[in-house]
């Protein structure tokens, strides 16, 4: 039975991702012509009639076209890393919804060696590691990007596996300490646990750790590659970036898989800042539910993820794209001082934050809400003041004073 | 009674180990002894190692421990013989999901996916791209051979054989973990549900010297690679 149980969550997970993915890149494209004042894609209804139905039957006509295109491969790449990278990004980018929970329970109670509980709508229930274990399957994505763009054996992909090998492993070390700070306060690396502990509190922890939040925020949309951070295909200067020599379906896996990286880092925002499946009034916090809260916690969770990719995507037509030396600088002179400052001040509360505040008399999380907030202000103002306005790239040069 | 005792079939695994590895590991000159005997002596050695090990209680934990095992050990061999520095790479990565797969199995998930994000995830892909930048084709000689193949081969060898037959002494006598009761071991071990908890209070109360000249190393280390790869200016006399 409990093998059943999981085969069954893996089955509708997978066909849930591959749908949302189909469909959500229709909603980009509603999303980039509503913010360039075009129409966008409003044709494709059903086949063989006048039904437009807004456009709905793209994301099929879409497929069906990657699917029915010429397969080819150039004759000059390394074929078995040609093929396996894209199939590496793509298994690593699902492997982390293993225990990501799309809501809190069933009630339906199922009985395993001899104890019984409720249905948990997470494929992989109880791993400890949950947060470490999507942080390591977001580790192995760059493998499938550096390899792509090696193996095809050209010097934009090269250039641009190379560049988002870079980014990715710069981004890990803010993703990191975001996640770290929201551990501390937890207690726990089980993201049941982490949802848990909001809920009953019903203080998010983006009230009380803004600044980790700007920091995991930040972090996630470049680990996600997204246009202020897509340097790797960066169009006007490397064609495609590493999937320039792929087509056919191999370039829908890639597509697939950077939609998948979105997700997750939403799913990651959603449950880590934003109380995962827990709403003021609306969802109780308890482990005990009936029917109509266990759906509405399932809807509420999935509303704050597609509120979260609507960011994304308005943001991607908000900002230009970064240079690569303003990118290293982002990750290493701004998110990680601020990333450390947050875990710092998270550390002390955790500490000495409870007793001092009820020593007070004061409610403990509205005083860490408020030093949070004032940490955040601080360490902003001292960055701006530290960092250069400007920044330029040009070739060092010695002054003519020197020479 | 057997014809053989463990001792010596491990020795004989080992021996064969030796064997297949010097047959496999790349050359220079043309002509070099035939690779696929190695494989094959490689999987003898395989198997005689394989009779070894004690039972496993339950088939299916049998097969994933062979499974993960099996990858492992393959992917290990496969990475010091394959002649692209880049497959070398990959077959490493594959070594690493392999250990973190046994870690798993054992109930160690903290250490399963510690492996992968340190190994996997940072130092391979810093392997990744000096190589990637290095090399792109692996056509220069000293990418593609083995130097001291007899000489490693041998000394790997040694070093499987003389772990194995540790190993099987202590496992052939109950050991302290297996006395206990079923329940105790799920109290105090890896299997526990709040193992990492109990991990992070043994690294920080009672290693917690050991954890700090660690970072203190690393921390060393940093600031001595900005030192070597900052521009230095020449100083006028």
């Amino acid at each position: 039975m409990p093998t059943l149980e999981t085969l069954v969550k893996i089955a509708l997970l997978i066909a849930g991702l591959m749908t949302a993915a189909a469909y959500l890149v229709l909603v980009e494209r509603w999303v980039a012509a509503w913010i360039q004042d075009r129409l966008g894609p409003n044709r494709v209804g059903i086949p063989l009639t006048k039904v437009r139905l807004f456009g709905l039957g793209q994301p099929i006509a879409d497929g069906v076209k990657f699917l029915s295109k010429e397969e080819c491969t150039p004759a000059y790449v390394d074929r078995l890393l040609y093929f396996l990278a894209p199939i590496i990004m793509f298994v690593a980018a699902m492997a982390a919804f293993a225990v990501v929970p799309i809501g809190s329970v069933l009630p339906i109670d199922v009985e395993i060696d001899g104890t019984t509980r409720p249905i948990e709508l997470v494929v992989a229930p109880g791993v400890d590691v949950g947060t470490v274990f999507v942080f390591a399957a977001g580790s192995i994505a760059v493998f499938g990007v550096l390899l792509g763009g090696w193996a095809s054996n050209n010097k934009y992909s090269l250039l641009g596996g190379l560049r988002s090998g870079a980014q990715l492993l710069s981004y890990e070390l803010p993703l990191g300490l975001g996640i770290l700070g929201v551990v501390m306060v937890a207690g726990s690396l089980r993201l049941e646990t982490i949802i848990t502990q909001q809920a009953q509190s019903g203080v998010w922890n983006a009230a009380i750790e803004p600044l980790g939040l700007l920091v995991f925020f930040v972090a996630g949309f470049a680990e996600s590659g997204r246009l202020p951070f897509d340097l790797a295909e960066a169009e006007q200067e490397l064609v495609g970036g590493y999937h320039t020599e792929y087509g056919g379906i191999k370039l829908l896996l890639i597509l697939v898989t950077e939609f998948l990286h979105m997700f997750i880092a939403s799913f990651m925002i959603v449950i880590l800042f934003f109380g995962g499946w827990h709403l003021w009034g609306l969802t109780g916090s308890g482990s005990e539910v009936t029917w109509p809260v266990a759906i509405i916690r399932v809807l509420v969770l999935l509303g704050k993820v597609l509120l979260t990719i609507l960011f994304f995507m308005v943001a991607r037509w908000s900002w230009p794209r970064f240079r690569f030396d303003q990118l290293m600088t982002m990750a290493w002179k701004v998110l990680l001082p601020l990333g450390l400052v947050n875990l710092l001040t998270l550390a002390v509360w955790v500490e000495y934050g409870d007793r001092v505040s009820r020593a007070m008399g004061l409610p403990p999380l509205a005083v860490m809400a408020v030093c949070g907030w004032i940490v955040l202000i601080v360490a902003w103002a001292v960055l701006a003041w530290a960092l250069p306005n400007t920044t330029d790239n040009r070739p060092r040069r010695e002054s003519a004073g020197e020479l | 009674m057997p014809v053989l005792e463990a001792p010596q079939i491990l020795v004989i695994a080992a021996a064969l180990a030796a064997a297949a590895m010097w047959l496999m590991l790349p050359r220079v000159r043309a002509g070099a002894p035939s690779r696929a005997a190695g494989v094959v002596l490689g999987l003898a050695s395989l198997g005689f190692f394989a009779s070894q090990l004690p039972g496993l209680g339950d088939w299916a934990d049998g097969l994933i421990v062979f499974v993960f095992s099996g990858v492992t050990v393959a992917a290990a061999a496969a990475t010091v013989t394959v002649h692209k520095p880049v497959y070398a790479a990959i077959w490493f990565g594959l070594v690493l999901l392999g250990t973190a797969g046994l870690f798993l199995v054992q109930g160690a998930q903290f250490l399963a996916v510690a492996t992968v994000v340190v190994y996997a995830g940072a130092i391979l892909v810093t392997f990744l791209f000096v190589l990637l930048l290095a090399q792109p084709e692996g056509r220069a000689p000293y990418d593609r051979t083995s130097t001291e193949a007899l000489v490693s081969a041998t000394v790997g060898a040694v070093i499987v054989g003389v772990l194995s037959i540790a190993l099987g002494r202590a496992l052939s006598s109950p050991t302290l973990a297996q006395t206990m009761p079923p329940a105790a071991r799920r109290a105090t071990g890896v299997l526990s549900e709040h193992h990492v908890a109990a991990l992070g209070t043994e690294l920080f109360a009672r290693h917690l010297v050991a954890v700090e000249v660690a970072g203190i190393l690393l921390l060393v280390a940093l600031v001595g690679a900005t030192a070597i790869a900052t521009v230095r200016k020449e100083h006028k006399p």
